[in-house]
């Protein structure tokens, strides 16, 4: 469009404050669309600064990834921003596998809610291992793609696998003692099967040290269920939480925390330079 | 090694069920961008993590940066000044671009919310991504993923800067970008470079190391290792079964790269291709192994 008229100064100086009214600031913008020489005159009005503020921010708005629900919490715990961020990119620090595991939960805890053998034991199985699940699947070269160039990164891969091991802890115990609360009759023992859950948590910890954590996780878990599976067969599903066995989980939890602090430096399966 | 020497390996040796990977290799590299040539399974990207510290030689001596990185704290500081692109790099479920270069930022210890942001956008506008930073990762061409593998290497500048395979994927305009980035940061750090593409080093590199099972097949100046094929290219109107490597070139021509001239042939100057693969004869097409 040739425009032979152009806006005066005076005006293009109210328009940039927001002092014209809405009949003329329609009209220059009507106009600026198809007057360049006019689009370069109202930019020397306008103060970088400000817009460029603006700018920045609506930037970052956009940019920034929008912290998960695990992020959030952790933050509200007191952990760093920056720490709850590379904590809550582990696979079983998801929204969806905290979903997926608060619905099995809500199954398994129904199934064990009428007393009988079977689904005692199935929530006996499920229990202790879903912390063990969720440790396996929260550091390594098998959950995470971009593991390889997180080796090579000065963060301690220490602190990341503690740092997620007491998220998972803190996320999924709540869960289970949940679901185990639809359990009748298991009055104080409600709460035993804590100990072969944290005792197995540090053992899957201290075994990362020689293999991969999956490898750890999966391990445990055919072993447990094998104990189960045992006891369930002898009709005594409790039978797993004897007070002779009790004391075994201790000893081994224990156990684990000590190798796990010793070998603790060698958590990077790829291998180190040490 | 000389006393700047900023990577300094020794008698490096790694074994993977019984096939040597890397048979007692002795290199030091300095600031400037040295390429690493070779067929696949010649030893490139176990070099390349064995300096990157991800993975332990079986034997040998590693310095980085001055240091011996033995124990945690001289690992965390080399770690610190070390950028590394591996070769095959994935990514978490939704990351976005943007996302993905902040949490490695937040992991090489930029704590701070904003410098860490500004510096995410700055490699990501280095490797021309700062139009598709809020997509997610796998929505993007291998290209541009590799892209973002790079963006997350250049992350504070590293001195020592290490790129498996940076540009595969990568269109030729692209390519030509990233070049530009690349020499610039061999102005100060050193980068060593692994890929398949000649023309990449020919490109950018004032040195190149051709590797082959797992040996040094050369090392020197990239005009060096063209020079050792003057003399040896020919164009002619047929193939000659003699040569090391033959084929027909758009212009119908036969280009032959061998010891004899072919009959009827006029001599060309040899390009880093030719040298190379007269260097590597039919090794320099060995199919894919991973090492």
């Amino acid at each position: 469009m040739n425009a032979i008229w152009h806006v005066d100064d005076a005006l293009l100086e109210r328009y940039v404050r927001g002092a014209a009214g809405p009949l003329d600031a329609a009209s220059l913008e009507q106009h600026l669309t198809g007057c360049a020489d006019c689009r370069a005159r109202i930019a020397t009005h306008v103060e970088v600064a400000p817009l460029e503020m603006v700018w920045s921010r609506v930037r970052e708005q956009a940019q920034a990834p929008a912290p998960s629900l695990v992020e959030r919490l952790l933050t509200r715990l007191g952990v760093s921003a920056s720490d709850a961020r590379i904590v809550a990119v582990a696979p079983s620090l998801r929204t969806s596998w905290l979903f997926g595991l608060a619905v099995t939960l809500g199954f398994v805890g129904l199934g064990a809610a009428n007393g009988e053998a079977r689904g005692l034991a199935f929530f006996l199985l499920v229990a202790p291992l879903v912390p063990v699940a969720g440790v396996a699947f929260a550091y390594g070269p098998d959950v995470d793609p971009s593991y390889e160039v997180g080796v090579a990164v000065p963060y301690s891969a220490a602190r990341l696998l503690l740092l997620r091991t007491a998220a998972v802890l803190a996320t999924s115990l709540p869960l289970v003692l949940a679901a185990a609360l639809l359990v009748p009759g298991l009055s104080w023992t409600a709460v035993t099967w804590l100990l072969p859950a944290l005792a197995f948590t540090a053992l899957t910890l201290a075994a990362s040290t020689w293999t991969r954590p999956t490898f750890a996780g999966v391990g445990l878990g055919i072993a447990w269920a094998c104990a189960v599976g045992a006891a369930a067969l002898g009709q005594d599903p409790y039978a797993v939480l004897a007070p002779s066995l009790l004391r075994v989980y201790a000893v081994v939890g224990i156990a684990a925390v000590l190798v796990l602090r010793l070998r603790i430096r060698r958590l990077t399966p790829l291998g180190s330079l040490s | 090694m000389t006393a700047a020497a900023t990577v300094g390996l020794t008698g490096i040796t790694k074994k993977y069920h019984g096939t040597t990977a890397l048979d007692a290799i002795d290199l030091s590299f300095q600031p400037g961008i040295t390429g690493l040539l070779g067929p696949n399974g010649a030893g490139k990207t176990t070099l390349l993590r064995i300096i990157a510290t991800v993975l332990a030689p079986d034997t040998g001596n590693v310095r980085l940066l001055g240091r011996t990185p033995a124990t945690p704290d001289e690992l965390a500081q080399v770690r610190r000044r070390l950028g590394y692109q591996p070769q095959e790099m994935g990514f978490p479920r939704a990351f976005t671009g943007f996302g993905f270069v902040d949490y490695m930022a937040v992991l090489k210890e930029w704590t701070a919310r904003t410098p860490r942001h500004d510096e995410v956008r700055r490699v990501l506008d280095l490797v021309d991504l700062g139009d598709v930073a809020t997509k997610r990762v796998r929505a993007l061409s291998g290209g541009q993923r590799r892209r973002v593998a790079l963006a997350q290497a250049m992350l504070g500048d590293p001195d020592l800067m290490l790129l498996d395979e940076p540009t595969t994927g990568v269109d030729p305009e692209q390519r030509v970008a990233l070049r530009h980035v690349l020499s610039r940061a061999g102005e100060r750090s050193t980068v060593l470079l692994s890929t398949h593409q000649t023309e990449d080093v020919a490109a950018l590199c004032d040195r190149v190391v051709v590797l082959d099972q797992g040996r040094i097949r050369f090392d020197g100046a990239v005009q060096d290792l063209v020079a050792t094929a003057a003399g040896r290219v020919w164009l002619a109107d047929a193939p000659d079964p003699a040569a090391r490597a033959s084929w027909r070139t758009g212009t119908g021509k036969h280009r032959n790269v061998g010891q004899a001239a072919p009959p009827g042939s006029e001599r060309t100057e040899p390009t880093l291709e030719d040298a190379y693969l007269l260097l590597l004869g039919d090794r320099a097409r060995t199919t894919e192994v991973a090492a």
